[in-house]
């Protein structure tokens, strides 16, 4: 791999190689840029770092300090957050539904939430590129949204999936057997197909499940692109130019260390992201870096995870499979005789047993005996789950705590509040999937509460006064700082975020590329959408081996 | 000395015989079966990962005697083992132990707690104080009963003897935390995992048979028996963990989707 010098002044400087910031440094290191990605969690040797163990998978999330607070507190750690190259798509399910057409226009047609500055039709071509790139596997006809099918043929049926699609069927539901999920149902190149393990939560050690640490960092690396791992970013350096000047950041041993860099971007998610740029505050920007709006940190967003949990006189044996499986996004779309805005979809998951005993703590309040008789039951159970959107909210927020974390960084402090539409949604939500879950013919149903994923507080949108970023990721205020992750995002739909994130980090490297060099010495604008660059996926994967579809 | 720890009384009830059931090696419902026999169908580092589990129990470094032998008793009660062979118990609190020494966090704190370290120190405080209430005795003196009652009382969150303490942490959250922390420790345990019938490591194998409970060639099927709790426990009723609703919410922490 290249080294770059903090002396260098690289083109790009990348804050955190996750999900979106793998994308980006394989994308712009493949166009030429210098670009260094700062990540800081270790760059994984699958084999000798991971195991095919929960407990012993505990160190891929981001379990440094913060502070969980509001009405209905966030966990946090290990519910949302990875830590090391790949970020949250080394621990994700996996789940890769793109965002419907309306997920784009929710303030004008419900008159809630927020427009987004783009519409589906933009971030379409991108979809179906990462689609193809990652790839995907799913049904070949999928109905919800803009209808589409999947490169990559379904996963065939677990435990789990079996009751989703045996309850829902009952129900007259239509589900997604199989899919939409980044699992590779047959192998290619020197990725291996999956071998139905069940430990995607915990690192796919197979390879069969995408993660940007395989699918896009080795071709950054190859590309010229640096990853520099166990380096946390502590603040972005503005100039008296209002251009920022590079990055600050502690090394594996604790020592302070500048990157130049021309242009950054910050890819840390949705807490780490505000978090930065509230710690960059500096004259000018007393607020934060980038926070004129005073928006920076607000509309953070939870999805409404609700997992209902079923016994069945039979055996399930739900820790089989991957957990994602087999889903509906049947109750999608805003539904007026529901009486609340948007809507849900409904998916496998798949506890394994700590998180199966905590959940049956959680939904029965086992203890004790108790607890000892319903674990033994542990084959007997399915597990199925609400993924509900929850609207942006400004009070629902990401600001500085008093305490520091090891570097003597403030740590985040997070604020979450559901609101009157929110809790409608969740109380439809889990009733449905509740029933869905006795139409399959379980015996006992129960549920827990839980919030997935975190998208939004550093959100995107037309106006400066109302938002961080424009439609691209470059912030408002600052012509050569951008943010390209999960925080970007105005609104969550009821579609999981990654691919959805990743298809952004592609678009937002089409712009900065077909830009050049005017991101680097200019502050104006171009708004003009760039063309869409099919030539800079990874070699050997943009419309290759596909068994359907062209 | 306390029933529990010794194991003279709380054992499971056959309910044809209305004897106690006599402890064994591996209580459930999968005779025979042991992921551990599959250990040379797992890699390397889950190999050593494992087996280090197994062999190697974690010192005690955090709690003092006194407040481990307090936690002892009150995980025993929490994850009783009685039913289990001596020899075959899981170490729960030398995990726990380790956490904290460790100073290891799940990633974030409660805004309205202490610090997992205080959170721990506090509880046990209170355990003490509620022990003194009902019994006039230190927790690890109670019999099993009483020792449930106390527990069950934090699990109700209604446990006044203690207000000082939980005017400085959420009864609620410091349950959720304890009960959370002993699931872990146990079910991180491969003769947990036998004993429920879970997979265990699973790689580079994996599965052929993903439908219908069906075992794989190495598993065993399942083969259920009737057991009772042991009379004097007051653990084996499902009732949501209680207190007042603003206290209550407790988002479930494992990531699922
Ligand atoms: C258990 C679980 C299951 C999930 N399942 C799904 C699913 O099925 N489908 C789906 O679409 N999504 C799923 N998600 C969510 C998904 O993982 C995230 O939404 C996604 O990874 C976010 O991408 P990102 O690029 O915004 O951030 P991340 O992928 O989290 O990347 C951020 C990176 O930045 C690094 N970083 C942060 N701050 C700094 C700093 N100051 N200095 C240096 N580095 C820094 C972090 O270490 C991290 O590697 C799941 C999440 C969890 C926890
Ligand atoms: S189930 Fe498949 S994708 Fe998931 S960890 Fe196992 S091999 Fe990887």
């Amino acid at each position: 791999m290249r080294r770059f010098r903090d002396t260098d002044e690289v083109d790009y400087c990348i804050v955190g190689v996750g999900s979106a910031g793998g994308v980006l440094l394989q994308r712009l290191s493949r166009a030429g840029f210098q670009v260094v990605g700062i990540e800081a969690g270790p760059f994984w040797d699958t084999e000798r770092d991971w195991v095919s163990d929960e407990k012993g998978s505990h160190q891929l999330y981001w379990t440094d300090l913060r502070i969980t607070g509001g009405e209905h507190p966030l966990s946090l750690g290990e519910n949302n957050s990875g830590k090391g190259v790949g970020g949250g798509s080394v621990h994700w399910a996996a789940f890769a539904p793109r965002f419907h057409p309306s997920d784009f226009r929710v303030y004008t047609e419900d008159g809630v939430g927020a427009d987004w500055p783009i519409s589906y039709d933009d971030l379409k071509p991108y979809y179906e590129l990462l689609e193809r790139e990652i790839p995907i596997a799913g049904p070949a006809y999928f109905p919800w949204g803009d209808p589409h099918g999947y490169p990559y043929g379904p996963h065939p049926m677990g435990g789990v999936g079996n009751s989703l699609i045996r309850g829902c069927t009952k129900l007259g539901i239509r589900v997604s057997a199989g899919g939409p999920v980044a699992i590779l149902s047959g192998s290619r190149g020197d990725r291996p197909h999956c071998i139905y393990r069940g430990f995607c939560i915990q690192g796919c050690k197979v390879g069969a499940k995408a993660s940007t640490l395989i699918t896009h960092v080795p071709n950054a690396l190859e590309s010229g692109g640096e990853v520099r791992d166990c380096s946390m970013a502590s603040r972005i350096e503005l100039g008296p130019d209002r251009r920022v000047k590079g990055v600050h950041y502690f090394d594996r041993e604790g020592r302070e260390h500048f990157q130049k860099a021309k242009a950054v971007i910050v890819s840390g998610y949705a807490i780490e992201t505000p978090r930065l740029l509230l710690n960059s505050a500096c004259p000018g920007f007393s607020a934060g870096l980038a926070n004129s709006s005073g928006t920076l940190g607000r509309y953070l967003m939870a999805q409404a995870g609700n997992v209902i949990l079923g016994r069945f006189d039979h055996l399930v044996r739900l820790y089989k499979a991957p957990p994602a499986h087999a889903m509906t996004e049947e109750f999608y779309e805003t539904d007026p005789k529901r009486g609340f805005a948007r809507g849900f979809a409904i998916q496998t998951v798949g506890p394994l047993p700590i998180a199966f005993a905590k959940q049956m703590m959680v939904a029965k309040g086992a203890w004790g005996w108790g607890m000892r008789r319903v674990m033994m039951d542990y084959n007997h159970w399915s597990s199925i789950a609400v993924l509900g959107e929850i609207l942006p909210w400004a009070d629902n927020r990401v600001e500085l705590a008093s305490e520091t974390d090891q570097f003597g960084i403030p740590v985040a402090k997070v604020t979450f509040n559901l609101h009157d539409n929110d809790k409608k949604l969740i109380e439809f939500g889990k009733n449905k999937v509740m029933e869905v879950m006795w139409a399959a013919g379980a015996e006992d149903v129960v549920q827990e509460d839980r919030y997935a994923h975190l998208v939004g507080a550093s959100r995107m949108g037309s106006d400066p006064e109302t938002s961080v970023v424009d439609r691209f990721g470059r912030t408002h205020d600052i012509a050569n700082l951008f943010v390209c992750d999960g925080s970007v995002l105005p609104t969550q739909g009821s579609a999981n975020p990654g691919l959805t994130i990743q298809a952004l980090a592609a678009r937002t490297a089409d712009y900065l590329i077909s830009q050049g060099d005017r991101i680097f010495n200019s502050n104006s604008r171009d708004m003009t959408q760039p063309p869409i660059r099919y030539n800079l996926s990874p070699p050997g994967t943009f419309w290759k081996g596909m068994p359907r579809m062209t | 000395m306390n029933g529990a720890s010794t194991g003279r009384k709380s054992l499971p009830i056959d309910p044809n015989t209305h004897e106690p059931l006599p402890p064994v090696r591996q209580p459930g419902y999968y005779p025979g079966y042991s992921t551990l026999a599959q250990q040379t169908f797992w890699d390397a580092k889950t190999r050593s990962v494992i087996l280090h589990r197994v062999n190697h129990t974690p010192p005690i470094r955090f709690f003092d005697s006194e407040q481990a032998a307090l936690m002892k008793a009150v995980c025993d009660r929490i994850i009783p083992q009685d039913d289990r062979d001596p020899a075959y118990r899981i170490p729960i609190v030398n995990y726990i132990d380790e956490r904290l020494h460790e100073d290891k966090i799940d990633g974030f704190r409660y805004e309205n707690m202490p610090a997992d370290r205080d959170v721990y120190r506090l509880g046990l405080q209170a355990i003490d104080m509620l022990a003194q209430d009902r019994g006039g005795l230190r927790f690890v003196n109670l019999d099993a009963r009483r020792q449930d009652e106390v527990l069950k009382s934090i699990h109700d969150g209604n446990a006044p003897a203690a207000q000082e303490i939980w005017n400085h942490m959420s009864i609620q959250r410091f349950w959720k935390g304890l009960v959370s922390d002993c699931a872990s420790a146990y079910y991180s345990h491969p003769w947990a995992w036998d004993e429920i019938g879970f997979g265990g490591p699973a790689y580079p194998r994996g599965y052929m048979r993903l439908e219908g409970g069906e075992p794989e060639p190495w598993e065993v099927d399942e083969v259920r028996y009737e057991w009772q709790t042991p009379p004097d426990s007051l653990s084996d009723v499902y009732e949501p963990a209680g207190g007042d609703s603003e206290q209550k919410g407790h988002p479930g922490q494992g990531g699922t989707h």
